[in-house]
């Protein structure tokens, strides 16, 4: 599954990184990463992650 | 440089923000933002422009600054401080993100959307009830009913008792000001009764769960990790004062925004799917949470600044959102591009009601902007301080009724 965040949108709240820890994180700047490519088995909280993002700046394909 | 060697200096503003007769809005602080990002108050630290109060609202040396607040007044023990406590707002790191994703889900824009039909059926049924044509006191014949019936359609409630919500809702809110000590036995026995409510809630969804928000929440679980009783109480009576107050005062400032710009109700009127645009827009420039408030969990600098653990960091909602660097000259437009404001904080703490509140506002805004025509003040209302959370007590307007 492939995670695309519109950048110019994210303004690094980081609800995506409480919610799927494992593909999004904070840097110690606040500042957003994230892995592009998601294993399967992680797609439950992507989802949520990309539903409970406050400016919905995340899109999941695949 | 430290905040204490700044006190004399000339260039860094200084703002007594605990004098009754400070306005938050005023010529004072936007002149202010003008010399300096930073101003000093009683407390610690303001924050004027919106860049550095952008990054200072999700800053990871920062905390959500209101955990104190009870102890400060005195406030150490007993059901008020208990549930202060437990409030997801007042927990950090990996206590407060476990609440979160157990909560989040059921705030989602999917779960909210099928609310829309109802708010837009309450805003026409609360306008048809003005007692009088071309009148009406705006928060008590409509701001407050749709906050309290919105947060009675959410938890599934009778929507005729909504002014029981209202009434306790404003009781839990004395617990804001000063006074909340000697308010504490008013304070405690609103929470106790809305505790009963929770409780009661609790026990029906668990029996006959459904496609509800509360079922939601009593469903919600994480790696076979869920919510305690304890914990969708507190939860629950936390939503029910926090979605209360600030959308009754939300819609009341929108309502002074648009009576200041009457080109722009007509425009909303004519094209309500501006409804979404109207809200931000309010929002930016007249917030009812006029600061964020958030305090420093260890020494660090910021743009130079030294902040020391502890300070208390007060970020200015409405100076960031009129910030003349990103905005440019003072307007009020609905079709205009912005930058997000920052009306629902941010960060780890942002709003976890947000796409609600957005959801209910952009739908009663356009609707009021048809049916009550060139709305104007009819003199007479009263307002809380501007500082802190702020709004109308009561908006008595005139207007020209509209179909």
């Amino acid at each position: 599954m492939k995670i695309i965040v519109d950048l110019n949108l994210c303004q690094d709240h980081g609800q995506c990184a409480i919610a799927a820890p494992a593909v999004f994180r904070m840097t110690d700047e606040g500042k957003l990463e994230y892995e592009e490519i998601a294993d399967e088995a992680r797609r439950a909280e992507v989802e949520e992650a990309a539903d409970v993002c406050p400016v919905q700046a995340i899109l999941i394909e695949g | 440089m430290t905040i204490a060697s700044q006190l004399d200096h000339p260039t860094v503003p200084s703002f007594d923000v605990t004098d009754p007769g400070f306005s938050i809005t005023s010529d004072e602080v936007h002149a202010a933002r003008e010399r300096s990002w930073y101003a000093t108050t009683n407390y610690g630290i303001a924050v004027l422009r919106y860049d550095e109060v952008s990054r200072l609202l999700k800053h990871p040396k920062l905390r959500q600054g209101s955990v104190q607040w009870p102890a400060h007044n005195g406030v150490t023990e007993g059901p008020f401080a208990q549930w202060w406590a437990s409030w997801i707002l007042n927990k950090e790191g990996e206590e407060h993100h476990r609440l979160r994703r157990l909560m989040n889900p059921a705030f989602s824009p999917k779960l909210i959307g099928g609310l829309v039909p109802r708010f837009q059926a309450l805003a026409a049924e609360l306008v048809d009830a003005f007692e009088r044509p071309g009148h009406c006191e705006f928060m008590g014949e409509f701001a407050e009913p749709y906050a309290a019936r919105v947060i009675a359609i959410m938890l599934g409630l009778p929507e005729d008792e909504w002014p029981i919500i209202a009434r306790e809702a404003t009781n839990i809110g004395l617990a804001m000001g000063v006074t909340i000590q000697s308010e504490l036995p008013t304070i405690e026995g609103a929470l106790e009764r809305l505790y009963a409510y929770a409780d009661a809630l609790i026990e029906d969804r668990r029996a006959n769960p459904g496609d509800d928000f509360v079922s939601a929440l009593v469903q919600a679980s994480r790696d076979s990790d869920t919510l305690s009783d304890r914990e969708l109480r507190d939860g629950l009576v936390l939503l029910i004062f926090g979605g209360y107050d600030t959308t009754r005062n939300q819609l009341g400032l929108a309502m002074q925004s648009f009576m200041n710009h009457p080109d722009q109700w007509r425009l909303l009127a004519e094209r309500p799917e501006l409804g979404g645009k109207a809200v931000e827009e309010v929002m930016r420039v007249n917030p009812t949470v006029r600061w964020v408030t958030r305090e420093a969990l260890e020494d660090f600098t910021f743009e130079g600044l030294d902040i020391a653990a502890g300070t208390t960091v007060h970020l200015f909602s409405e100076s960031a959102g009129t910030d003349p660097r990103v905005f440019g000259e003072p307007s009020f437009d609905l079709t205009a591009d912005r930058k997000p404001h920052f009306g629902f904080g941010g960060g780890a703490h942002h709003c976890l009601g947000h796409f609600v509140a957005r959801s209910d506002m952009s739908e009663a805004l356009p609707l009021l902007a048809r049916r009550l025509r060139d709305p104007r003040p009819a003199g007479g209302s009263t307002w809380l301080p501007d500082s802190g959370n702020t709004g109308p007590m009561t908006l008595p307007i005139d207007f020209t009724p509209g179909a």
